[in-house]
């Protein structure tokens, strides 16, 4: 089971591929989890307190926005522990989490920067795309190193 | 104003469960996935299912939940336990973000269950037909000088 | 207890910068609520597209889509709230477009602000407090009289003011330094009264405004305690004598400044800045303090040079005045210098807050910083226009509690 980072993070289609071929979704979902099931100091809604752009700062330089490095401390980590990757090029109606697009270009960069296998595509527009898109996600969480089911 | 956190469902995890299906309703769904549940927290939604306990017991349900029509259900993690006043609607005035980013693949959904099914009908021998075509950057050649030139000679005249 | 007042929050970044619970505590400390415009998917996407500012950012599609829904009618709120990260280009484009979109096309109070990690309640409640009073007292703001006997008391950074009024007249003025809160108020007080021949038992109502307005409300018994940008601009058309129609208030004070885009005495858009102290009224006085010369002579020093013989290489308190000192070795006239000190802060205010609203003639200076004419001059230069110092300007924040007072009179 590789663990893959899925973009954009919040992604049901690529979270449930991922994890139906037997593989590790990583989403904005477990870091945000992660934050909502420690103890701390109280700040809602999402439990990132203004410690966290800080923490962002390994990330991206001070003059970088606070949204932006508040952010990457919650991707940060989930980019480092990644595997692989799927990219879904033209994710432009992704919020919360994906609603920056300093942040996301920022993602896409440390990923392909980091030398895991990457898969890019894009969202199906009808149902031939639609069997493409699901056989090369297949096609490539099958060929990863710590294999899947698939 | 610092006040302490005191997390709740630590531990935990919990997954959205979606269901696009013309042969089940979410009630449907809930209705056999509480057959199914083992102590697993079920909660009904208006798409499908939250479902949150250890992660464990609830990748056990998910796989079970997932054979009730594999090509209509569709899974994700979630940040928060079900009902959290800090992602309700009525606390927020309106739907958070995500609501909307999953408003965005509801719409293609169906081209994603088409995939399955015509992968599950292939069967596993069955080799993927063709790569996606990768993104295409179109690179336009320039226009020649002494074209432009003429162009503009045309144009002239 | 009246019904929570409804801010419409539209932002990008503050749950990632850590700081929604320091706008949620500021909300609520003025018994107010933050929520969201609640839309679908296809209303951003119509909205994006009709607004026509074609951004990346997904989060700045939704603020846009938001503030539409305000706009048309579709969701209800008793003032807008936009806020995104400080130094982001794209979100700025945004939240100034949006602000004067929703400015041109309701009758929505909207304050802007851009937050960083380190903004606090704090700092967001004068903002909060603003939105909430011009929706609980609109009826309060028409006002236009001073009736009766009543009082005003400013305590701000600097300074602390105290205004007596009878039969819409200002009859009494005190003012001093502010050090101990309430003994500044007492002292500015019995200065007013002594003025205006009037004992404490003469005052019907009083009002209090600026930073200490809890504290010295709380001591004085005062029937209106209110944040000073809705006193300061009602003060403002009020001693111009131009209630009516649009106008513009500034405010340079000593520890923040007030731009204010008011129409019929209420504002509209509004913003604070307080970050920099270069960029208040404090830089005068240091320079003053420089030249030699007490800060009322500073402005006329300012008129009589050519600020522009001066190089500045800084806006900072430090480093400017250092520029300053500079010039001055380097046998710069004291005129120029002083004139050069007045244009920095006139430009950093023009550059950093009047921006951020829109700016309607006439522009109405007001508080201690407008008796410094070279200072409205450089301001006037920069805007092109004529700028308005009313008379009492100074005294601005206690004029407006005095005139807002007396519609607390008993039998009023």
């Amino acid at each position: 089971m590789a663990k893959v980072f899925i973009y954009p993070a919040t992604s049901l289609i690529l979270s449930d591929l991922v994890a139906r071929f037997g593989h590790k979704p990583l989403g904005a979902a477990l870091g945000i989890r992660e934050r909502i099931q420690t103890a701390g100091v109280d700040s809602p809604p999402l439990q990132i307190t203004p410690e966290e752009p800080k923490r962002g700062l390994k990330y991206a330089a001070v003059e970088v926005p606070s949204g932006v490095r508040g952010r990457m401390a919650i991707y940060g980590p989930l980019l480092e522990e990644a595997e692989a990757a799927i990219i879904v090029t033209d994710a432009d109606l992704a919020f919360g989490c994906m609603g920056c697009a300093r942040t996301d270009e920022l993602i896409l960069f440390s990923l392909r920067q980091s030398g895991i296998p990457i898969l890019e595509l894009k969202y199906p527009t009808n149902e031939e795309e639609g069997v493409q898109f699901v056989a090369a996600v297949k096609k490539f969480l099958a060929g990863l190193e710590n294999g899947g089911e698939a | 104003m610092m006040a302490e956190y005191s997390p709740e469902y630590v531990g935990t995890v919990t997954r959205y469960v979606f269901v696009e299906s013309p042969s089940m309703t979410p009630g449907e769904l809930a209705l056999r996935a509480y057959e199914a549940s083992e102590g697993v927290l079920i909660k009904e939604t208006c798409f499908g299912l939250q479902v949150t306990g250890d992660p464990e017991s609830v990748d056990r349900l998910i796989e079970e939940i997932r054979t009730f029509d594999p090509s209509h259900i569709f899974v994700k993690d979630r940040g928060f336990p079900p009902g959290d006043p800090r992602r309700c609607r009525a606390n927020l005035g309106g739907a958070r973000p995500g609501y909307l980013g999953h408003e965005r693949e509801f719409r293609i959904l169906r081209y994603i269950t088409r995939g399955l099914e015509e992968l599950d009908r292939r069967g596993e021998e069955a080799e993927v037909p063709e790569e996606p075509a990768p993104p295409v950057r179109e690179k336009k050649p320039k226009l020649d000088i002494k074209r432009l030139q003429e162009l503009i000679e045309t144009e002239e005249s | 207890m009246s019904r929570k007042v409804r801010i419409a929050q539209l932002s990008c970044g503050p749950e990632y910068s850590g700081v929604q619970k320091e706008i949620y505590d500021a909300a609520e400390s003025v018994d107010a609520e933050v929520f969201f415009p609640d839309i679908a998917l296809a209303d951003v996407e119509q909205a994006v597209d009709a607004f026509g500012l074609d951004v990346r950012s997904a989060d700045l599609k939704l603020m846009i889509a938001r503030g539409k829904a305000l706009v048309d009618g579709k969701v209800d709120a008793d003032g807008v709230f936009i806020g995104t990260c400080f130094r982001c280009a794209e979100a700025a484009i945004v939240r100034n477009e949006l602000r004067r979109y929703i400015h041109e096309h309701s009758r929505l109070p909207v304050v802007s602000y851009s937050f960083t990690e380190r903004t606090t309640a704090g700092t967001l409640l004068t903002r909060m407090e603003a939105l909430t009073t011009i929706a609980r007292r609109r009826a309060l703001l028409a006002r236009e009289e001073q009736t009766g006997i009543t009082m005003g008391v400013d305590s701000g950074s600097s300074t602390t003011k105290a205004v007596v009024m009878k039969d819409n007249e200002i009859v009494g003025t005190g003012w001093l330094p502010t050090t101990e809160v309430i003994k500044s108020a007492e002292g500015a007080v019995a200065s007013a009264l002594e003025m205006a021949g009037l004992a404490r038992e003469d005052i019907q109502a009083v009002g209090t405004t600026g930073y200490g307005r809890f504290l010295i409300g709380r001591h004085l018994g005062a029937d209106l305690i209110q944040e000073e940008l809705t006193v300061n601009s009602k003060g403002a058309v009020y001693l111009a004598d131009h209630q009516r129609g649009a106008s513009t208030v500034i405010d340079i004070g000593g520890m923040d400044n007030k731009a204010i885009s008011v129409l019929d005495g209420i504002p509209g858009t509004f913003t604070m800045g307080g970050i920099c102290a270069g960029a208040s009224g404090r830089f005068l006085e240091m320079t003053a303090k420089r030249l030699g010369v007490d800060i009322t002579e500073l402005g006329p020093l300012a008129m009589k040079g050519m600020g522009k013989n001066v190089p500045m290489n800084s806006y900072c308190i430090v480093f400017g005045t250092q520029s300053l000192v500079n010039a001055l070795a380097a046998g710069s006239s004291r005129e120029d210098v002083a004139a050069a000190a007045c244009h920095s802060v006139a430009e950093q205010v023009f550059e950093q807050q009047l921006q951020e609203i829109d700016i309607k003639e006439p522009v109405i200076m007001v508080g201690g910083t407008s008796l410094i004419e070279g200072l409205v001059y450089a301001m006037g230069q920069l805007l092109q226009t004529e700028i308005l110092v009313p008379p009492h300007s100074q005294y601005i924040g206690a004029v407006g509690s005095a005139l807002l007072a007396s519609g607390f009179i008993k039998g009023e």
